[in-house]
């Protein structure tokens, strides 16, 4: 049905509006680097392609007069996010030309800033284009021939978004959102020993409140091991003496 | 309105930072009613921060022990204060104000008690934050962004957001209640990508994300009620109908149309393009005959007339002439033009110069019995001369008001005058004025707008009659 496929496509879109704004904000650091370069150049250009498949089809699907009210809301619904996420790239294309033409790559004496993230970006990437492995091909120059690609695409993008601002009259404060408020805290990822190790890494000083609440989770699942510790010996105890009575 | 955020303990008042022409005032980003950007100041702040990156004479950084990992890039205090001291060669208190407003506009975080933003002199650590996260004009902190961290975050504390970030995000809750789905979608998309980076990085890349939030939305700033006065006072502001606007600006437009170089050709010709600078030679103060075009736009406003120096001469010039003809109630003008020269020039003189032409001023102009009285009304006379009393650069602005439209009424028996001559205006060249002439010129303009005692002139016109 068109909502399911419009849903998939938004997610998508989603995804690597997210991935790029993470990509976007290691320009510039010590992470930067040519990789970085061409990552941000192939998750721009999927997320342009993602955002004119969703585009077509949803002012295809608002077009219909013929629908239900409804369905009407849902498609408005899912417009407004379509359109948060295009603003959402749109700053974010903007901003990584500003920052890449003050940072250049090719130049003798780089002058990164060393915000202490040294790491790579690969596995960022390689979500946003829902591959395995990132292959690397581009030239040594890309950093200046990309940020004109850029620009006209920022221009491009633009002139989008006006046209869909003119077409398509859809009030998005009208919009009721379907969550609610902490509803980020339901749709959980992955449960179990990686959250414990998100809380502590994140606190870098013990008198932080929330370390407390680390310490209290280290606690409880020493406790709980002890407890099996304790419930296997009983065991093997048991055990022994069972065979020794036969 | 000034909007008072929390101060920042020094010792000294901060000084304000003047790398350039324009200031920084403020310890902290002033985000009040009065706030002006300052690209060029903060332009020139990045250059100061990427020099501190140059890793032979920058700041030194080390490594910093965090449970398993280590991460590089951390420096002390002490060590960019030694820099900022050895770079700008000032004062400790200027190398303090001038490294804690580095902290406060967020192009260094603390890594320890992270919502105090000051540069502490000893060994407290600090860490460079990323250009995405830098203060800039353009980009300013979205709500929508704000909203998309808070959500990040209570994925992160598991619901337990602090008590200010909850109220934050409660009212955004409301505010943004529209984009709830995608602010929602996006904060697990963005916590998924977030996860993709080694252990070390994702670290730092929270803290960094935290200190641009503390700077944009500090903890203790203004209380979200506040915020509303902007738009409150927003929407007391008086509208005017797009009718009535619109007409303006097209009555504007067929006024100024022949006379904007962009849009009519610049006659005799565009010294920009034809190198041939007749157009400025003719259009000097002391010419001769001034060209029609320019007499022409002293008729559109009294604003025009007295903005063109010669303009403003030729006005003085009616004036005096007109006299004898002229009933005796609209020799003020003459006056009212003196005052009104007098006030621009408190306006746009030097600082040093003010007491002393404000005393003159006063002397000529406002004191009861003065030579050249200006017949203000009783009310703004009164808030002028205590005005008066510390002077600044304004304080004439009620009365110059007052006195233009006074004179305004004269600019329409002006303006009649100009059209009736407007036939013996010409278009063309005129020859170019020496120097020595202007001199002279010049000279007997001051003889003659020498102070004009009302008083005689008065008794002259009563022994006349």
């Amino acid at each position: 049905m068109g909502k399911d496929e419009c849903k998939t496509m938004l997610d998508a879109l989603n995804k690597v509006t997210a991935c790029y704004r993470h990509l976007v904000i290691a320009l510039g650091s010590t992470s930067d680097s040519q990789n970085l370069r061409e990552e941000l150049k192939r998750t721009r250009k999927k997320a342009q392609e993602l955002a004119v498949a969703n585009r077509t089809k949803l002012t295809s699907l608002l077009k219909d007069k013929s629908i239900s009210k409804d369905d009407r809301a849902e498609y408005e619904r899912l417009w407004v996010l379509f359109s948060s996420s295009m603003e959402l790239l749109e700053v974010d294309m903007k901003r990584s030309l500003e920052i890449g033409q003050d940072f250049p790559i090719k130049v003798p004496t780089r002058h990164l800033i060393q915000t202490g993230m040294t790491g790579s970006t690969t596995t960022v990437a390689a979500r946003a284009m829902s591959v395995q492995n990132m292959k690397y091909e581009a030239d040594s120059n890309i950093d200046t021939a990309d940020l004109r690609d850029l620009q006209s695409e920022i221009t491009q993008m633009s002139q989008m978004m006006e046209e869909m601002e003119m077409k398509v009259q859809v009030a998005p404060w009208a919009v009721e959102a379907k969550q609610e408020a902490g509803a980020e805290l339901k749709s959980n990822m992955s449960v179990g020993n990686s959250s414990v190790g998100v809380i502590s890494i994140c606190e870098e000083e013990p008198k932080e409140e929330d370390g407390g609440g680390g310490r209290d989770a280290g606690f409880a699942s020493i406790c709980a091991v002890l407890v099996f510790f304790v419930i296997v010996t009983v065991a093997l105890v048991l055990g022994y003496l069972v065979i020794n009575m036969s | 309105m000034r909007i008072c955020l929390r101060k920042v303990d020094l010792p000294l008042s901060p000084a304000p930072i003047s790398i350039c022409r324009m200031t920084i005032r403020t310890a902290r980003p002033n985000r009040g009613q009065h706030f002006r950007p300052r690209t060029h100041c903060l332009n020139k702040l990045e250059s100061i921060v990427v020099e501190m990156q140059d890793p032979k004479s920058g700041v030194k950084g080390s490594e910093q022990k965090l449970n398993v990992s280590t991460i590089p890039h951390v420096i002390t205090g002490k060590d960019v204060i030694a820099w900022i001291t050895n770079k700008m060669k000032t004062t400790p208190e200027e190398v303090q104000a001038f490294g804690t407003m580095l902290v406060a506009y967020g192009y260094i975080y603390p890594l320890q008690n992270h919502k105090k933003l000051v540069l502490c002199n000893d060994s407290s650590l600090y860490r460079f934050q990323t250009p995405y996260f830098w203060p800039t004009q353009k980009w300013v902190a979205e709500d929508s962004d704000y909203a998309i961290y808070l959500a990040k975050r209570n994925i992160r504390k598991k619901g337990m957001l602090e008590a200010y970030e909850q109220a934050h995000y409660s009212h955004l809750h409301d505010w943004l209640n529209h984009k709830w789905d995608f602010i929602v979608m996006q904060a697990t998309e963005q916590y998924k990508a977030g996860k993709e980076r080694n252990k070390p990085d994702r670290v730092v890349f929270d803290c960094q994300e935290r200190a641009y939030w503390i700077v944009s939305r500090p903890p203790f700033g203004l209380p979200l009620s506040f915020q509303n006065i902007f738009y409150q006072q927003a929407i007391m502001r008086s509208k005017v109908k797009s009718s009535v606007s619109l007409g303006a600006l097209t009555k504007y437009v067929t006024t100024y149309k022949n006379h904007d170089p962009f849009l009519a050709p610049c006659l005799p010709s565009n010294p920009w393009q034809t190198d041939h600078d007749a157009y400025w030679t003719c259009n000097t103060r002391r010419i001769d005959v001034p060209t029609k075009m320019r007499v022409e736009r002293w008729s559109f406003s009294l604003f025009e007339l007295l903005s063109d120096l010669r303009g403003r001469d030729d006005f003085k010039v009616f004036l005096k002439k007109e006299f004898s003809g002229m009933p005796p109630h609209l020799m003020r003008h003459l006056s009212n033009l003196a005052f009104w020269e007098a006030a621009e020039e408190l306006k746009w003189g030097t600082a040093s110069s003010m007491t002393s032409k404000a005393e003159t001023i006063f002397k000529t102009f406002l004191a009861p019995g003065a030579p050249r009285w200006i017949n203000i009304d009783g009310r703004t006379m009164g808030l002028t001369v205590k005005g008066l009393d510390h002077p600044h650069r304004y304080v004439l602005e009620a009365a110059q008001t007052h006195v233009f439209l006074l004179m305004k009424k004269v600019h329409v028996l002006v303006s009649n005058k100009l059209e009736q001559n407007a036939q013996n205006r010409s278009l063309g060249v005129h020859p170019v004025i020496v120097w020595q002439q202007e001199e002279e010129e010049k000279a007997k303009a001051a003889a003659a707008s020498a102070p004009v005692d009302v008083k005689a002139m008065m008794s002259k016109i009563d022994r006349k009659k």
